[in-house]
């Protein structure tokens, strides 16, 4: 919408737009400039005459009301409730926009946060602050296992209060349904924030979202003490509403016809994690993304992946061979998860587990291939040991329930199971009193 | 052969099948009795994971009753205090709306008049409610004689509880000033105050 006859209007600022009828929407201001201004209306233009529209311009930016009261609550993708309760009462207002974390004040993130999933607690692990990405594929099951972090995720060994905020972006009405049906059965609502914006809500709305679900998040986050693990989902359908509004814009488009502030744009974003010196709180990010036809080269994962601290990609393969939570391991990394596990953090082990488990799995798969070619006659003893490593990893330690909590002795301990199929002299990664403790196997 | 070397034959045939059978009647009961004992380790590992599993649901029910009723709890307090606000303001509308006789009223207005006047032009339209016409078209006349404007009072009124709306001669550019809008405006520092209140919290 264009207004003119504009001169004090500054960017990104509110307006509320009041139709002949006395309805109230609100919009930002996109473009300033020639006594004009292009405002992007929030809930669309449909029934907007030319004629009689009245448009106030708030000098203000957009602002989230924020205090101890959201949690429990469900609101709209731009920060209104949803839930059929009142505004909540603010403790103060917040611009959505937030402000860059100082560099400088920044903490290293070395904590665990248990998700009481397997694959995840035992080789990817969370940590807080950290901002790690679930990379997945049109129809597989990210969704669940997100509901399933949000339901499950915990700081173990403290009495710190933890926190989630959840961002649906872009979803259909069933999977909002779905998460606020998932949190409010397992009884997690009452730790959690709930941002819904759905797929036919207009585009300008997907792009506040993750800002008015991320502002919040920093505000129990620095402010209220609290661990708060923010997930967003879906970061795609946020990415593809940045490109609508960007060629509505006329903007010259980039890679795939996204923006080519497309980059700039994420970090905003995912760097609204971590943990400030002096502060208890942290924020941790877990953005949820579906690559396009499966494409991890696609811009959003790719310029996604160079800003976050690795990824958590779920396969095809697996997801047809019907294992839940379908975790692809050799595409996937946690690269703060050193920091974050052994001893005095987790357990002594974990970290040698993890990664025996990779090599075991890397092993498992090469000897599948050959077993393709040669059959399994032409396999050695040891590989068929692997073989047999490989099949367990997928069916005893992958492969969980969408409402099963796994703690991480129990994670660990499925994962020694596992490491028993082998011999020990296989265990390389292990040191020889972790393998005296805990290996299971035929000594 | 002669039948006692028959016989013979046929004793020792039936004595080492016996025999045979015995020994398989034992290795079978050994067998039974291993089974037993295995199948009672394996029913108690089962025992044990189904009652793990149950304390582990047991858990997990008595989290989300908790957690449900606590915040069931919590929202109908939010939906007793929304009422109670709501009726706050409706109170303290209707003694404002009861106030334009007092002095301070009066300088409010002119306030007002004046911020609407700098805001959209000296040349303004300007609407109040009924009670307050005369006080209006009063201090307008001040103003107009002070500051050099031509602002203009509608006769027709608005239903407000107070305040003036204002708008350039055009109709292009308004501005509501009313206290109804002021509040509005105001109305979510306002009702964090009652909340404490309420709360009988003293920040």
């Amino acid at each position: 919408m264009v207004v003119d006859g504009v001169t004090t209007a500054s960017f990104d600022e509110l307006v509320e737009i009041e139709t002949n009828e006395g309805e109230r929407r609100l919009g930002k201001v996109l473009e300033v400039g020639s006594g004009k201004a292009v405002v992007q209306v929030f809930e669309g233009t449909t029934g907007l005459a030319i004629t009689g529209t009245r448009v106030k311009f708030l000098g203000k930016t957009m602002a989230m009301p924020v205090s101890q009261e959201l949690l429990g609550r469900v609101f709209d993708g731009l920060g209104r409730p949803n839930d059929g309760l009142p505004d909540p009462v603010a403790d103060k207002f917040l611009d959505v926009n937030g402000e860059p974390m100082n560099p400088q004040s920044r903490e290293y993130p070395t904590s665990f946060i248990q998700t009481g999933v397997s694959v995840i607690d035992g080789m990817l692990t969370l940590v807080r602050g950290q901002k790690l990405p679930i990379f997945s594929g049109s129809g597989m099951s990210h969704n669940i296992l997100a509901a399933q972090i949000a339901r499950q995720a915990t700081v173990v060994g403290t009495n710190e209060d933890f926190a989630v905020v959840f961002a649906a972006i872009g979803v259909q009405y069933s999977e909002a349904q779905y998460f606020k049906r998932s949190l409010e059965e397992s009884g997690a609502l009452k730790r959690s924030v709930l941002f819904v914006n759905l797929a036919d809500d207009p585009a300008i709305e997907r792009i506040i979202t993750p800002r008015v679900a991320l502002t919040v998040a920093e505000y129990l986050a620095f402010d209220l003490g609290m661990h708060v693990l923010a997930l967003l989902t879906d970061m795609t359908n946020y990415a593809e509403a940045l490109r609508e509004i960007s060629a509505a814009r006329e903007e010259v488009p980039g890679r795939k016809g996204y923006p080519g502030y497309l980059y700039t744009d994420l970090a905003n974003n995912y760097e609204r994690a971590g943990r400030i010196k002096g502060k208890n709180g942290s924020v941790t990010q877990m953005p949820i993304l579906s690559m396009p036809a499966d494409d991890i080269t696609h811009p959003i994962p790719d310029l996604t992946g160079y800003i976050t601290e690795g990824q958590v990609v779920l396969g095809r393969d697996l997801f047809r061979k019907g294992i839940y939570p379908p975790v692809n391991v050799m595409m996937s990394l946690s690269r703060l998860m050193k920091d974050g596990v052994g001893e005095g953090k987790t357990r002594s082990d974990h970290m040698e587990v993890g990664n025996q488990l990779y090599d075991a799995y890397s092993r498992a798969q090469e000897v599948r291939a050959l077993a393709e070619i040669v059959g399994k006659a032409g396999l050695t003893g040891v590989d068929l040991k692997y073989l047999d490593a490989g099949d367990s990893f997928e069916t005893h330690f992958l492969k969980q329930s969408p409402d099963e909590n796994r703690n991480l002795d129990e994670t660990l301990s499925r994962a020694w199971d596992i490491l028993a199929t082998l011999p020990e002299g296989e265990l390389t990664k292990i040191k020889d009193k972790h393998i005296q403790q805990y290996y299971k196997g035929n000594k | 052969m002669s039948l006692n070397s028959l016989e013979r034959t046929i004793d020792k045939v039936l004595s080492q099948k016996e025999s045979t059978l015995i020994s398989e009647i034992d290795s079978a009961l050994q067998n039974s009795l291993k089974n037993l004992e295995s199948s009672k380790s394996s029913l108690q590992v089962e025992y044990d994971s189904i009652i793990e599993s149950s304390k582990k649901q047991a858990e997990n029910l008595k989290r989300q009753i908790i957690g449900s009723s606590t915040l069931n709890a919590r929202n109908k307090e939010l939906v007793i205090i929304e009422s109670a606000i709501d009726e706050i303001f409706i109170m303290a509308k209707e003694k404002l709306a009861k106030s334009n006789n007092e002095k301070n009223y009066e300088k409010l207005l002119t306030r007002l008049i004046q911020d609407s006047s700098a805001k959209l032009g000296s040349e303004i339209v300007i609407q109040c409610n009924k009670t307050d016409l005369n006080l209006v078209k009063k201090l307008v006349s001040q103003e107009s004689s002070n500051r050099k404007s031509k602002i203009t009072v509608s006769n027709e009124v608005v239903d407000i509880i107070g305040g003036i709306k204002a708008a350039s001669v055009d109709g292009t550019m308004s501005l509501d000033n009313t206290l109804d809008s002021n509040i509005e405006t105001l109305k979510p520092l306002i009702r964090k105050r009652i909340v404490q209140l309420l709360r009988g919290e003293n920040k």
